[in-house]
This record gives C-alpha cells, structure tokens and sequence, in this order.
C-alpha cells in the first residue's frame, strides 16, 4: 500500500474532507477499535484520536450534547452508535466515480466473471455524470491464467514448458507461483523456481504447458514485497530518441530521465545479453549506449548474425 | 464574543448549519448561528467565511448561493441541498461491496481514489494482497483532471511533445497497461491520439462543461492496434513474405491469426503475409525475431532491411 502519511501539521481541508468519510464508515459499524480505524484510515493513532475529539464538539446550534455529532472514544474503542449529523456517506466525485468503475471494469476483464462485481457496476451507473462509454478499459488475458491464480491461492507448484524467445530456449521446470501479475500488457507471475532456485519472473504468454504437480509448497513469508526484476546481474544506460522510446518503455527501469528533445536516459538491468542485443538492432541508431560493459560489440554482432541468414 | 476554535472546527459546523438548515442562511445570520466563531469585526469575518467556504468547495461540497428578495432583498444566502451533497442508498450488498474490495485491492491505479470511493460506499481495504493484481498506473492530479474532462466534458490543457494542448477529450482508453486520451487537438484542428504517461507536467481542466461528444465514439477503436499500425503508412509494398522458424511460427500464427498464414514448410517453419506500409514499425516487428525470421518478398523490403542491418554490422 501507498504510503500517504505526510508530515508536518494537518489542513483543516484535509482533517475535514477525512472526516466526512469516516464519520459515516464508523456510525455504519458502531463499535471499532482505535488502531483498526487508523490501520484503515493509513494514519497514526495520535492523529486519529485528535480528529475525533473535533468531530465529538462539533454539530449545530445550541451545541447541546444532544445537536453534537455522537461520536466518542471508550477505552481503545471509537463508537458512533447513534445516528446524528454528517452520518450519511457523501456523494462520490467523478475522480473517485472514474477510479472505482475503472478498476471494477478491469477486475472483470481479469476474472472472466460477471457476478457481484457486474451488479456492482449497474447500482454505480446512474451516479455517473455523463455516459461511462468513453472510458474503455483492455486488460488481456492469457492461458494458465486462471490455473496460476489457483495455484497462489493453494500454495502449490506447477510443472512448466516454458520458452525463452532470446535464446530460442525451451525449459521444462517445477515452480511455485507467488503472484500473478500484469506490466504494460504482459502477464508475469513470480515465482520459486526449482531450476535455478531462485525467485524468477516467467512471462504467462511464454508458458507453452502446465500441469498441476499436486504438491503443496511450504508457506512463504514475504510474498508481497518483490514483484519486479530487481536483480539482473548487469546493467546498461541507453539514450533514446524519442521515435523509439515505445520500444524500451515497456521495460523496468533503474533510473530513467526525459531530456528536452523528447529523448529518454535509460538505466536497464540486463537480463541477458540476447535480450539487449535484439533490443539495439531493433532501435537501431535511435538508440544509442551510453554506459554498460555488457552492450560491448553486442548491435554489431546481432546485425551480424542476422545478415548471415540473409546472404546464406 | 470571539471563542478560539480551529478552522477544521469551525467549517464542520458551518456544514452542519448549512445541511441541516430548512433555507438558505446569508451571512449575517451564520454568524448569529455560529455565536463567536467567526471574528467580530464585518470583513475579517468575511474573509474567514470566505476561505471556510472556498475549503469546503474544494472538497466537493456543493455550497449553493441565492440572492434573496424581500426583507434582505440582494443579499446572498447559502445552502447545502442534501440530496446533492450525500449519497443516496445504493443498495449494494455484502457480496457487491466485497467484489468491489477485491477490485480495488486487485487493480493498481496509482491514484488513490479508488480507496475513497470504497470507504463512501461503506466497504473498506482488504488486508491481504491479492494473488493477482493489474496496473493500470496514473497519478492523483492527472487521474482527476482526465476523469472530469472525459465524464464532465470539460477541456483539458496540458503539454504534450513540447506543446502546448487544449484538448476536447472524446475518451480514455487503457490498453497493454498504458493510458490513452483520444480527443479533439483544438489548436491543430484534428483528432489526436496522446499517451498519457507522456504528458509533461499538470493536466489542467476547464471550469466548465464545453463539447459535444461526437456519436458513437468508441475509445478502443480510435486508437489503432499494434497489427493495425503495420499497415498504416507511406511504404511501397503493402504486404511482405516473412518465412518464420518452427520454434517461433505457432506463437506468430497466433498473433497474427490463421489467414496470414501462406505455408507451413516440412522443417515446421510458416510463412505469412504482413502488413509492411509502416515500415518502421514492420521492420521492428521482425527484428523481434532476430535470426529466427525472414523477410523472402518484395525485393524492396528485403533489401531496406538488409541495408539497415549492414549499416549496424559496421558502425562503431
């Protein structure tokens, strides 16, 4: 999750926009321990417990305990167990209207499914401004999809085909999914791999065959954290002009700037050099290399390799 | 007589009295309301008003001003409608509420509206991290001014390729994990086609409302697939010969479908006919492929590719 705790002293903006949604979220389950509301709310306890006490002196005239809004903290609990001002959930603004419908579109791209999450959709259509037509989200699926979802959920290992198109390569190997995972409209899904024993990335397209092993892998502790490829052994800085920054977007980046001409400064890890030689010939001299060892020679000799099929 | 009080205070009451008042209330009367809030002095407690009620504005609450008649004849008086202000009863259920969970523990936008957008409709996050998840990556501000430009039909102007834009936004589409804005290009006169993670700085929209959507507009066809760009351009051929190898020409038939396919070779190799008018594009698209690809025809593409290889072969 996001961090998005700030520092420094709160708006009144902010402590009230805050409040307004939780106000409703607590009258709506009455009784929630403090730390609960503020693990939720991603803010600290202090902070929680300074926004209630306003809300608690907070209502209208006479200001009677009876016209204040009724909320209170009873040891480490918040209770709003009586309805009372500001208890109805405010409207949604058309960002948070885009975001929700947004993200329930490609949910159901992802799952195949209808469900709850279509019915959901239909009850948040009349709150729309306008028709929701011009929002149009892909999101492409792939075989073995479903069955890697599974498999994270089961913690099980699969027997993979996999092809590896730099090196034309072929691998059949046992692995056991941890995520699934999408960038820029690949499908990846991390995982503990038996051959090198490590945690890879194999990319799902690239599966050519799975089966279920049946076995069940010991549970893992820090799934969540790593989900990209942090640890290629090399890297190279690249300069882009900007006819071919497509090219190398779809990568990640260590470091990346965007120069005044539209050209990009790339830092890459380098996964194999097959990879980044296809990439150089592909760019051609729209990409040029700045730093990195590894790119030594390496355009000539891809150029090279493919002529030769040409002049066979 | 003045009482200290917080701002944050002082504008959750002012809410208050405007929701729950039956009329409009001008300022004379909040301030009578609001017993020592507000400063004594006229203008200061003006100027507190002021920013109380340009915050709120700024948080979505639809503060509404008429001018009165009568009595207090062109005095402004202030409201807030409930009905504009809260959410109705959507009647969404458990099971509705968690699947929208899921999705937004599931879908990464960057911008953390969705969050919020849960916590209105009385969900809340889930706490464990989903075997899958999709990123559909935008930032808070833009994320708000492309929603409003698109939903609100307001214009939008930003800086795109190191100019300036002032755009119609007709739609957005996400497609291969990128953002798309399709939109009326009102200082070119023309469609255009923006990537949004291209945009350089603050997307900024209009205060109002100001286009016509064109009909039937539909995003995901206003912007061309990746098949669709090979075949869009200035090339001499329209369509070349590529003889792929065995290992890579089931995943080529795949991409390019059953009816590009000219042969299959006993060796398992394929040929297929291409769109090659983008030649750029065409050319990128075989490299792909490295040594495990041909192009065989026409002879003009052939040899554009032959020469651009020559040409990295010698550099330095």
């Amino acid at each position: 999750m996001a961090a998005r705790k700030k520092r420094g002293p709160r708006g009144a903006g902010d402590r009230v926009a805050k409040l307004l949604v939780i106000i409703p979220w607590l009258v709506k389950r009455k009784r929630v321990k403090l730390e609960d509301v503020a693990r939720e709310f991603d803010m600290s306890v202090d902070d929680l417990v300074e926004d209630i006490m306003l809300a608690s002196m907070c209502g209208v005239p006479p200001y009677s305990p009876d016209s204040l809004i009724d909320i209170f903290i009873d040891e480490d609990m918040v209770v709003a167990e009586v309805p009372s001002i500001l208890d109805r959930p405010v409207r949604l603004n058309t960002a948070e209207l885009f975001a929700i419908v947004t993200m329930g579109t490609a949910a159901m791209a992802v799952s195949g499914q209808q469900g709850p999450l279509a019915s959901a959709l239909n009850k948040l259509q009349p709150l729309m401004p306008t028709d929701a037509a011009s929002i149009a989200v892909e999101v492409a699926t792939v075989p073995y999809l479903d069955e890697l979802r599974h498999a994270v959920e089961r913690g099980t290992q699969v027997a993979i085909d996999y092809f590896a198109p730099s090196s034309g390569a072929r691998t059949s190997r046992t692995i056991t999914p941890l995520r699934v995972f999408d960038r820029l409209g690949h499908w990846y899904v991390s995982a503990d791999d038996d051959r090198s024993g490590e945690v890879r990335e194999f990319r799902v397209d690239r599966i050519e065959a799975m089966s279920d092993t049946g076995r069940v892998a010991a549970p893992r502790e820090d799934v969540g954290a790593k989900e990209w490829f942090s640890d290629a052994p090399d890297r190279v800085t690249l300069r882009v002009a900007s006819d071919a920054r497509w090219l190398v977007e779809p990568y990640p980046f260590i470091d990346r700037a965007v120069r005044d001409d539209g050209s990009l400064e790339v830092t890459l890890g380098v996964s194999s050099p097959q990879w980044l030689g296809r990439l150089l010939v592909r760019g051609g001299k729209s990409i040029e290399v700045i730093a990195g060892d590894v790119a030594h020679g390496l355009r000539n000799d891809t150029a090279r390799r493919i002529l030769a099929r040409y002049t066979k | 007589m003045e009482i200290k009080i917080s701002q944050a205070e002082r504008m959750l009451n002012l809410l208050a009295l405007l929701v729950s008042s039956r009329q409009p209330l001008t300022l004379k009367r909040i301030r009578h309301q609001l017993a020592g809030q507000y400063p004594a002095g006229d203008s200061a407690a003006r100027a507190s008003f002021e920013r109380d009620k340009g915050e709120l504005r700024k948080l979505g609450v639809p503060i509404e001003m008429v001018t009165l008649g009568g009595d207090e004849a062109g005095e402004g008086a202030y409201i807030v409608e409930r009905r504009s202000f809260e959410l109705g009863d959507l009647g969404l259920t458990d099971e509705e509420l968690d699947a929208l969970q899921m999705a937004v523990a599931t879908v990464r936008l960057g911008a953390t509206f969705g969050e919020e957008a849960l916590w209105k409709l009385g969900g809340e996050r889930a706490l464990d991290v989903p075997a899958t998840s999709v990123h559909l990556p935008l930032d808070d501000d833009n994320a708000a001014a492309l929603a409003s430009g698109v939903l609100e039909r307001r214009l939008l102007t930003f800086r795109y390729n190191g100019e300036g834009r002032v755009v119609q936004p007709y739609g957005l589409l996400a497609r291969n994990g990128s953002w798309y804005l399709i939109g009326f290009d009102q200082l070119r006169g023309d469609k255009r086609v923006f990537r949004v993670d291209r945009v350089e700085g603050a997307i900024v929209a209009s205060e109002s409302a100001a286009f016509e959507l064109p009909e039937n507009f539909d995003p995901s066809r206003a912007v061309p697939t990746e098949q669709e760009m090979l075949a869009e351009g200035n090339g001499e051929a329209d369509v070349a010969t590529v003889r792929v190898d065995g290992v890579l020409a089931s995943r080529v038939a795949g991409e390019l479908g059953e009816a590009a396919i000219i042969r299959t070779l006993d060796d398992g190799s394929m040929e297929f006919a291409v769109p090659c008018r983008n030649v750029s594009a065409f050319r990128t698209w075989v490299l792909a492929m490295v040594d495990r690809a041909e192009v065989l025809e026409p002879e003009s593409v052939r040899t554009h590719l032959i020469e651009w290889l020559t040409d990295l072969e010698r550099a330095g």
